[in-house]
C-alpha cells in the first residue's frame, strides 16, 4: 500500500540525518541525527502529566529533576539515576507521550513548516525512533479512529454522555472517563485530567460514541457552493449558453 | 532491571522463539519488536491482537471475576502465541507477545520464561 508522505518536509530532515526542531501549526519534533527524540504538542498531555497525575511520580520529584538536569538536558536520564523510575517504566512512557504528540504535530496542516537546526530539547534523549516509524504510526492511529467510528466531529467537541442501553455495559477505564465528562470538557482536558495519553482518549471517546454512550455532534453545514466569478451575461449563441450550463452543472458536483 | 530492548532481546532467546512484542493494547502500537521475519508481521500483530486481550478484559468485568489475566494462550497448528500482560504499577495496559515454533518449544518453560522477564521489565 503506498501512501503519501504525512511530511515531506520531515522525511527529507531524516534523509540528510539533521538535528534540530521541526516546528508545525500542532506541535514540534525533536531530531538528532534525522531520527525523532522527543515530540510535544498542545493537544497531548507531557510525559510530566502521564508520570504525576497517575501518582507515580510525586509533582516534586519531576521539578527536582527539570532543576538539575534540564540545563544539559538530561531530565529522563536523571529521573533513572536518582532511582525515581526505573530504566523500562521511563522508556515506555517516553515512546508513549513522543507518539502522542507526534500524533497532533503531524495532523494535517495548512500552516507554515519550519526547521530550526541544532535546537535540542531539555529532556533528553531516551530511546530515538525512526521518522519512518511516526510516520507509519501516525497514518496507523488516523486509520484506526476512522474505523472505530468515522465522525472526527467528536475529537474537539465537549463529550456529553449518553445513558447506557438496558445490559450495555462499560470497561474500566471508559467508565473513569464517562465520570469525569461533565459535558464541558474535551477529550484532551480529559485526557490532561486523567493523566492519559490524547489518542488514546479520543479513541476511547470514538469507541464511546460507536457504542451510543457519547453524542455524536451533528457535523458543521456543508459550505454554501462558491458564487461564479464572472456574472453570467446573457448570450445570443445558444450552443455557449449550453455550454455555460453543463460547466455551471459540472462545477456544482466537484 | 531492564529496558524494553533488553526485554525483547531476552525473550527471543526462549527455545523456539519465532518473534516477540510489546505492545501497548489501548492504541494498539507496538513498542518495540524482534523476530518475526517475513512470515510474521509483528507490528500488525500486534495491533490485531489488541482486540483479543481488550474482548476477554472486557468479558473479565462483564462476568465479575476480580482477577487479572496472567497470560493468554493461542494454539495454532505449528505455533504456539503467548500474550502476558504486564501488570506493573505504571503498566497502563501493555501486554508481552511472544510466537512460538511449536516443533521446537517447551511451552511450560516458555511460560515460566516470560513471567520473569515481565518481572525484569519492572514498569
Amino acid at each position: 500500500m503506498s501512501r503519501a508522505a504525512v511530511s515531506p518536509m520531515l522525511v527529507r530532515l531524516a534523509a540528510e540525518k539533521a538535528t534540530g526542531a521541526l516546528l508545525r501549526d500542532h506541535g514540534t519534533l525533536y531530531l538528532v541525527d534525522g531520527r525523532v527524540v522527543h515530540a510535544e504538542s498542545p493537544a497531548a498531555p507531557g510525559v510530566d502529566v502521564l508520570l504525576t497525575t497517575g501518582g507515580r511520580l510525586p509533582r516534586e520529584g519531576w521539578d527536582e529533576a527539570v532543576d538539575r538536569a534540564g540545563a544539559h538536558r538530561a531530565v529522563g536520564r536523571f529521573l533513572v539515576d536518582s532511582g525515581r523510575l526505573h530504566d523500562g517504566e521511563l522508556e515506555i512512557c517516553h515512546l508513549g507521550a513522543v507518539f502522542d504528540a507526534a500524533f497532533f504535530a503531524l495532523s494535517p496542516t495548512s500552516g507554515p513548516t519550519r526547521f530550526r537546526y541544532g535546537v535540542g530539547h531539555w529532556f533528553g534523549t531516551v530511546r530515538p525512533v525512526s521518522a519512518e516509524a511516526v510516520e507509519r504510526e501516525t497514518v496507523r492511529r488516523r486509520e484506526l479512529l476512522d474505523a472505530v467510528w468515522p465522525y472526527a466531529a467528536v475529537d474537539t467537541a465537549p463529550v456529553v454522555p449518553r445513558p447506557a442501553s438496558p445490559g450495555q455495559t462499560v470497561g474500566a477505564r471508559q467508565r473513569v472517563l464517562l465520570a469525569a465528562a461533565d459535558g464541558e470538557r474535551t477529550p484532551a482536558e480529559l485526557a490532561r485530567l486523567l493523566g492519559r495519553p490524547a489518542f488514546h482518549t479520543l479513541l476511547d471517546v470514538r469507541r464511546l460514541a460507536a457504542a451510543g454512550l457519547v453524542e455524536t455532534p451533528l457535523a458543521p453545514e456543508p459550505a454554501p457552493p462558491p458564487q461564479a466569478f464572472l456574472p453570467a451575461l446573457p448570450v445570443a449563441d445558444p450552443d455557449i449558453a449550453l455550454l455555460r450550463r453543463l460547466r455551471d452543472a459540472l462545477e456544482a458536483h466537484l | 532491571m531492564a529496558n524494553t530492548e533488553t526485554s525483547l532481546k531476552e525473550a527471543v532467546t526462549i527455545e523456539g522463539a519465532i518473534g516477540a512484542a510489546l505492545v501497548d493494547y489501548t492504541s494498539g502500537m507496538a513498542l518495540g519488536t524482534i523476530g518475526g521475519g517475513k512470515e510474521l508481521d509483528l507490528n500488525m500483530a500486534a495491533a490485531g491482537n489488541t482486540d483479543v486481550v481488550r474482548a476477554k478484559v472486557r468479558t473479565m468485568e462483564m462476568l465479575g471475576l476480580q482477577e487479572d489475566i496472567e497470560d493468554i494462550l493461542i494454539t495454532l497448528g505449528s505455533q504456539y502465541h503467548l500474550i502476558r500482560l504486564l501488570k506493573g504499577r505504571g503498566a497502563n495496559g501493555l501486554f508481552l507477545y511472544l510466537a512460538l515454533d511449536k516443533n521446537r518449544a517447551n511451552l511450560a518453560m516458555a511460560r515460566h520464561q516470560l513471567k520473569k522477564i515481565e518481572a525484569d521489565l519492572e514498569v
